[in-house]
């Protein structure tokens, strides 16, 4: 393993030991996640059809509205007190990117396959066509991880909690469309391909202007 | 000074020229006058365009050469961009509620235009947070640069998603789609709002600088001699 993939490594390692230990993501965020699946019926209507219908994008509206605080989360564990001894250990801003992006789609990923087969049950959408949707759900954890991140680190100390979901919402809804769309197209019998190709375009785009970033961004929040 | 007042005053002329323009064309077959509306929506959503453009031809230029002047330029044009861009909204919503009977509908191009704007609020948001100024030009340059991937995505999108919004008449494969009358007008009208953003920009990259000047200035003078551990003698206090 080289130094870069190492620190990378025992970045996600503790931010992963540090959620472990508080549970924020499991204990809070998911119920949390979970009640605004079980509010959604109870303002439209319970109409069994319509809400067959509209399942597949209100999960994906929960995941990503609910996905930022667990990037937020992550971001807002590291005080000015940590960031300065990791600088001094010499990590390698780029790693601290990757580890805390990697840890933060670990957590997303969790918290999306949690929370899938409770949308299934309470909307009642046939599972069948979710089988395809195993393949986005890490694609859009990784991007919606990496995004979280990156703007955790724009925003560094600048009214975090809230900024970084008005920067991380928008920039996001190509994630949001996609996922939808490969949803939908399951269900209509369209193909999903492309849907899926723009997941990993944006994955890819997003990571490269993350460890392009991490070194200014970081030095600009000193 | 006088260059500034020639910019304002030639912005000022041609939104005359525009206003007397969008009265002369004769009313549109299907639309009627509303379609005049069009001499305001269309320019106004060129310039939101135009000015996220310009914040990331700043916001890549800070990041190139680190020089303040690229950042007043990317923050000036951000600004005016995003009074455009709501202006584009309102208006199309007005539109919108004449031809469709709705004052917002599910389109892509419409969803996608409230979206580029709010990215750019998030944009403003974070430089007012951040006090320092280069560090604000540091982070801020970076959502300049990945916030105009939203660009092309709301121009083409009425290519891509087939909704409600009619797709562009203008930039578009197979050349402008359009009466004469209604294109001359329509590119008096362009002219005229690119004049008032250009004299918009250059007011507030003038009050940028002049804000700087003012901030460098009241810092050094809070600034101690000697720091505060050594106090100048008092009268009387000294044997």
């Amino acid at each position: 393993m080289t130094g870069l993939w190492r620190q990378a490594w025992e970045i996600a390692r503790k931010d992963l030991r540090t959620e472990f230990r508080t549970g924020e993501v499991l204990l809070i965020t998911v119920p949390f996640g979970a009640a605004a699946l079980m509010l959604i019926p109870l303002a439209i209507g319970v109409d069994a059809p319509l809400l067959e219908r509209v399942g597949p994008g209100m999960y994906w509206s929960v995941v990503l509205l609910f996905g930022v605080l667990v990037t937020v989360r992550q971001s807002a564990a590291d005080g000015p007190a940590q960031m300065d001894v990791l600088t001094l250990l010499g990590l390698d801003p780029a790693a601290r990117f990757a580890g805390r992006a990697g840890a933060s789609a670990l957590l997303l990923l969790v918290f999306e396959a949690v929370l899938a087969p409770l949308a299934l049950a309470l909307y009642g959408s046939d599972p069948r066509g979710w089988w395809w949707v195993l393949a986005v759900l890490p694609l859009v954890a990784v991007g919606l991880g990496l995004l979280g991140t990156l703007a955790a680190a724009i925003a560094a100390g600048v009214a975090s909690t809230t900024l970084v979901p008005l920067i991380v919402v928008p920039l996001s809804v190509p994630m949001l469309l996609a996922a939808s769309q490969v949803t939908e197209g399951i269900r209509v019998g369209a193909t999903i391909f492309g849907w899926l190709l723009l997941l990993v375009v944006m994955d890819l785009l997003l990571a490269v202007a993350g460890v392009l970033s991490a070194r200014p961004l970081q030095e600009a929040a000193r | 000074m006088r260059r500034k007042v020639w910019l304002d005053a030639a912005a000022g002329a041609l939104l005359v020229a525009t206003l007397a323009a969008a009265l002369a064309v004769p009313p549109e077959r299907t639309m009627g006058d509303l379609a005049r509306l069009m001499f305001v929506h269309v320019p106004a959503a060129w310039l939101a365009y135009l000015a996220f453009g310009v914040t990331l031809v700043g916001s890549a230029g800070y990041l190139a050469t680190r020089r303040m002047k690229w950042d007043r330029l990317a923050a000036g044009s951000a600004e005016v961009g995003v009074c455009f861009n709501g202006l584009t909204i309102a208006l199309g919503m007005i539109w919108g509620k004449s031809t469709w009977g709705v004052w917002w509908t599910w389109d892509a191009r419409l969803v996608l235009t409230a979206i580029m704007f709010f990215v750019y609020l998030g944009y403003l948001g974070l430089r007012r947070g951040i006090a320092d100024p280069v560090a604000r030009a540091r982070r801020s340059a970076w959502l300049g640069v990945l916030g105009a991937v939203q660009i092309p995505i709301v121009h083409f999108s009425v290519v891509w998603w087939r909704g409600l919004h009619q797709p562009p008449s203008v930039i578009r494969p197979g050349g402008v789609q359009m009466d004469d009358e209604f294109r001359i007008a329509l590119a008096v009208a362009v002219l005229a709002f690119t004049a008032v953003y250009a004299a918009l920009l250059r007011r507030h990259m003038e009050n940028a600088r002049a804000e700087e000047a003012l901030a460098a200035r009241l810092a050094s003078e809070e600034v101690e001699v000697a720091g505060a551990a050594i106090t100048a003698p008092r009268y009387g206090e000294v044997d």
